[in-house]
């Protein structure tokens, strides 16, 4: 499973190693589906699952049991909807009709196809699809509704462009096709999971009423993608970045590829992630109405793995060269923080936004308008989860020239009270000291004694006592009052 | 995007004071292109520069620290509304801070009470939250004003001194209207003080080096949409005139309040200032910039300032700047866009582009006369 270059790598990265051990050791589900209650059709259900989507199958399993199944069968629906769009060895006059009513396919039982070429990877699910269909008849019918609905959207999306030979042969043309191609296959799904969220109960019905949050859920991820696989996509003929973007640093798609376009082609990489950027706030948004845990996570995952890939693929010339993937530890790094809380998330985000802006390129045509983007979506984040209170004006600062100047004048006032308190003060213990020695004085007190005493007193205390020991002393027979008292 | 002629309704008659400054005269063009056929009636110290040619814009030549020139001039042009640019240049000395700042807008307030002018629009400053310590994060209005004592730059003092002064007149009279507006890091065609310091910088290859980490977002907001902005405060305290005696909700109202206008659009400093440099005919890749520490770039910035300043020159690094280039500046607009229906007219990138292409050619008409 591990090979020697992997076990090499994460040597050299012991904090991606660290992220491994932890993801795997201490990482509980949320939610554990119960297999022992399950029949042998929903088995084969989830069997497909695992084998059909990567990423997808984890975050499905561990999903709340009221959506567990919904949800799942969800995804199957649209995979095999997919895999018959994705054939192009089924002619068109075939596949349309099929494509315009899946949604009714679902009330056939037993339908099964079997005609996709034999190396489309999921055609083992079209096959087999009547224990799809069966599992979808027993889940609540408000849930069979959503589902039924957003496959009738999608498959009639698919069908459009199957029959635009223009589409066919150039790819997507302006950046409102290639938003619409992405509403079709990525912005429904995030509306279909958002109903049956809110139905389920575990979702704020507020985002039904902010389909533009739901609708960014699924182009991120979608323009992650394609931004991704642009190699991919080119060695299977498909061109999904508009030409609108290219052909205005290249002349042919396929320029894009050769060595000596390099800047141009790395200008023409960040327009795209400029464009998946400006969905990078919304996405924050949406989850912010997420009630349950489960939920969150399933939901979050995939968003912190989309800003991680972006980051990945800035200013990177490997995007037109080979598979640009993040690293294991890297992922389970973003497993562990995007299965908490909306915070370290948002942490997540800001990480990457600001990698991101920290190579972004001064002679890129785009330059700025990153910049913008990656400080807009910083500023959102501020906005849900405030690094600092509004400071409190703890200096009192004056707000007005005359409440400066009332202030100066009310502080000099004040000095100079404290100036007159003073003085009184001193005045008051001056008379009262004046009057009562001037009352001791008439009623015959000696102070010249009690001067030369202290004096002798003060000299002896000094150390100095033999010089003025004998007058002190004479004085004091000598004093006539003394005699007569 | 709507700068098309007649956009939202009549301004009336307006007073532009400081109407021959950088902003006051980006305020007098973008009236006349939404309101073409509005009267502008312009003050200023001097008449000469940024003069507009247009029929319906009138020049006066006025002191607005001598309240008997002012009220002269108030009621002979008796306008609907007045927009309050005027400011003394940065550095001047305090005394004038004092004198044009404060006495100047009070008698402005003065005249205006006096003569019926139904609205009076104060350029106020978004610095005047901003104290020495603190960062700048998403701040909204309701950060208090830092002045006096707790305020290192004067002039940011008696701009909030006026500030208040303007919005304590509104409604005494009842039917006059005041508002302030605080836009941030103004620039754009012929700014004096943003642009062509950084143009400068470059000119010195001092684009070469980066102070801190380049994380800090900051407010830079393109001269038209400031200007923008006081036309939608003047059309909104008129609406709120015509509404009187009915006083608008606390939620909505404009009159006695006070709005940052900013570009909407913080970005990291040093990218803007990338930017600018790219724009100048900079070619240096990233990998070719210097980072300096914060702390380091301050140790210098401190030892230049002493050495140079016992030189008597100014230094081309002070600690000023360095604080300036690593903080978060940047601002909570929402009020505006609420209130006053504000949303910027020319993205960040635009403004760059005009603002640096202005100067590029003033350099290269320079460069001609020179040659000659």
């Amino acid at each position: 499973m591990v090979s020697a270059k992997d076990l090499l790598y994460l040597t050299a990265h012991p904090r991606q190693l660290r992220s491994i051990i932890q993801w795997k050791v201490w990482h509980n589900p949320v939610h554990e589906r119960d297999e022992s209650k399950e029949c042998e059709s929903l088995k084969r259900c989830f069997h497909f699952l695992t084998l059909t989507s990567r990423s997808f199958s984890a975050v499905i399993l561990e999903l709340h049991p009221e959506l567990l199944v919904p949800v799942a069968l969800f995804y199957l629906i649209l995979r095999g909807l997919d895999t018959v769009e994705d054939d192009m060895t089924i002619p068109l006059e075939k596949k349309e009709p099929i494509l315009r009513s899946f949604d009714d396919i679902m009330d056939k039982d037993g339908w099964t196809f079997t005609e996709n070429g034999p190396n489309e990877k999921d055609r083992q699910l079209l096959v087999e699809f009547n224990v799809v269909i069966e599992e979808f008849k027993k889940i609540k019918p408000a849930y069979q509704v959503i589902i039924k609905d957003i496959t009738k959207k999608m498959g009639n999306g698919m069908a459009d462009y199957a029959n635009n030979a223009e589409h066919n042969k150039n790819g997507v043309n302006s950046v409102e096709d290639y938003e619409l191609y992405c509403h079709y296959v990525a912005g429904l799904v995030g509306e279909g999971l958002t109903r049956l969220f809110v139905e389920g109960g575990l979702a704020n019905a507020a985002l039904l009423k902010r389909p533009e949050l739901m609708e960014s859920m699924g182009q991120f991820l979608q323009h992650v993608n394609i931004i991704r696989d642009i190699k991919e996509d080119f060695v299977d003929k498909r061109r999904f970045y508009p030409k609108e973007v290219w052909s205005k640093y290249v002349t042919n798609f396929e320029d894009l590829f050769k060595p000596e376009n390099k800047e141009l082609a790395l200008n023409v990489s960040s327009e795209m992630i400029l464009i998946a950027l400006t969905r990078a706030d919304d996405c924050l948004y949406y989850l912010a109405g997420l009630k349950e845990q489960s939920v969150f996570n399933f939901c979050a995952i995939p968003q912190s793995m989309a800003i991680a890939t972006l980051e990945r693929c800035f200013q990177n010339y490997d995007i037109f060269q080979k598979n640009v993937k993040i690293t294991k530890g890297e992922a389970c790094e973003l497993m562990i923080q995007s299965s908490q809380n909306l915070r370290l998330v948002c942490d997540v985000f800001r990480k990457y936004l600001r990698k991101i802006h920290q190579r972004n390129n001064p002679h890129d045509p785009n330059f700025l308008k990153i910049s913008m983007q990656c400080g807009k979506v910083e500023q959102f984040i501020e906005s849900i989860f405030p690094s600092q209170k509004p400071p409190i004006d703890a200096a009192k600062s004056p707000v007005s020239a005359e409440q400066a100047a009332k202030e100066a004048a009310a502080a000099h006032e004040a000095r100079w009270d404290t100036y007159y308190m003073i003085l009184a003060v001193v005045l008051t213990i001056t008379i009262i000291t004046g009057s009562m020695l001037f009352i001791a004085w008439l009623a015959g007190a000696r102070f010249d004694i009690a001067f030369s005493e202290f004096k002798q007193q003060f000299g002896e205390l000094l150390g100095s006592s033999n010089a003025s020991g004998a007058p002190v002393s004479s004085l004091v027979e000598d004093a006539p009052g003394h005699v007569e008292l | 995007m709507s700068s098309a002629p007649n956009a939202g309704p009549s301004p009336g008659k307006v007073l532009v004071v400081g109407g021959c400054g950088f902003l006051g005269g980006h305020i007098v063009n973008l009236l006349l292109k939404q309101h073409p056929r509005t009267q502008i009636a312009v003050v200023d110290l001097r008449t000469t520069s940024n003069r507009n040619s247009h029929a319906n814009v009138s020049y006066h030549d006025g002191d607005i620290t001598d309240l008997a020139a002012v009220t002269t001039l108030f009621s002979q042009i008796r306008p609907d509304a007045v927009i309050h640019t005027a400011s003394p240049h940065f550095n001047a000395p305090n005394h004038v801070h004092d004198k044009v700042n404060v006495e100047g807008t009070k008698n402005l307030l003065k005249a205006a009470q006096d003569t019926g002018v139904k609205a009076f629009v104060y350029t106020s400053s978004a610095s005047v939250i901003l104290g020495p310590e603190t960062q700048i994060v998403n701040a909204d209005e309701k950060w208090p004003l830092v002045t006096g004592a707790a305020q290192p730059e004067y002039y940011t003092t008696t701009k909030a001194y006026a500030e208040t002064a303007v919005l304590e007149a509104n409604r005494t009279p009842a039917h006059f209207l005041t508002c302030a507006i605080r836009p941030a890091g103004i620039f754009g065609e012929g700014d004096v003080q943003l642009l062509p310091k950084m143009v400068t910088a470059l000119r010195k290859g001092q684009n070469k080096f980066q102070l801190g980490d380049n994380n800090n977002l900051f407010d830079f907001t393109y001269v038209e949409n400031v200007a923008h902005g006081h036309i939608l405060a003047v059309q909104a305290l008129l609406t709120s005139h015509a509404m009187l005696p009915t006083i608008p909700l606390d939620t909505e109202k404009v009159d006695g309040e006070a709005f940052f206008i900013t570009n909407g659009q913080p970005v990291y400093f040093w990218d803007f200032a990338r930017a600018v440099w790219h724009e100048g005919g900079d070619t240096l890749p990233l990998s070719g910039v210097w980072h300096l520490q914060y702390d380091f770039a301050f140790a210098v910035g401190a030892l230049l300032e002493w050495i140079l300043w016992a030189l008597g020159k100014t230094p081309s690094l002070t600690r000023q700047q360095v604080r300036y280039s690593t903080m978060d500046k940047y601002h909570n607009i929402d009020k505006a866009r609420k209130r006053l229906g504000y949303e910027p007219l020319v993205d960040l990138d635009e403004g760059v582009k005009r603002g640096v292409r202005y100067i590029v050619e003033q350099e290269k008409r320079e460069s001609e006369k020179k040659g000659q």
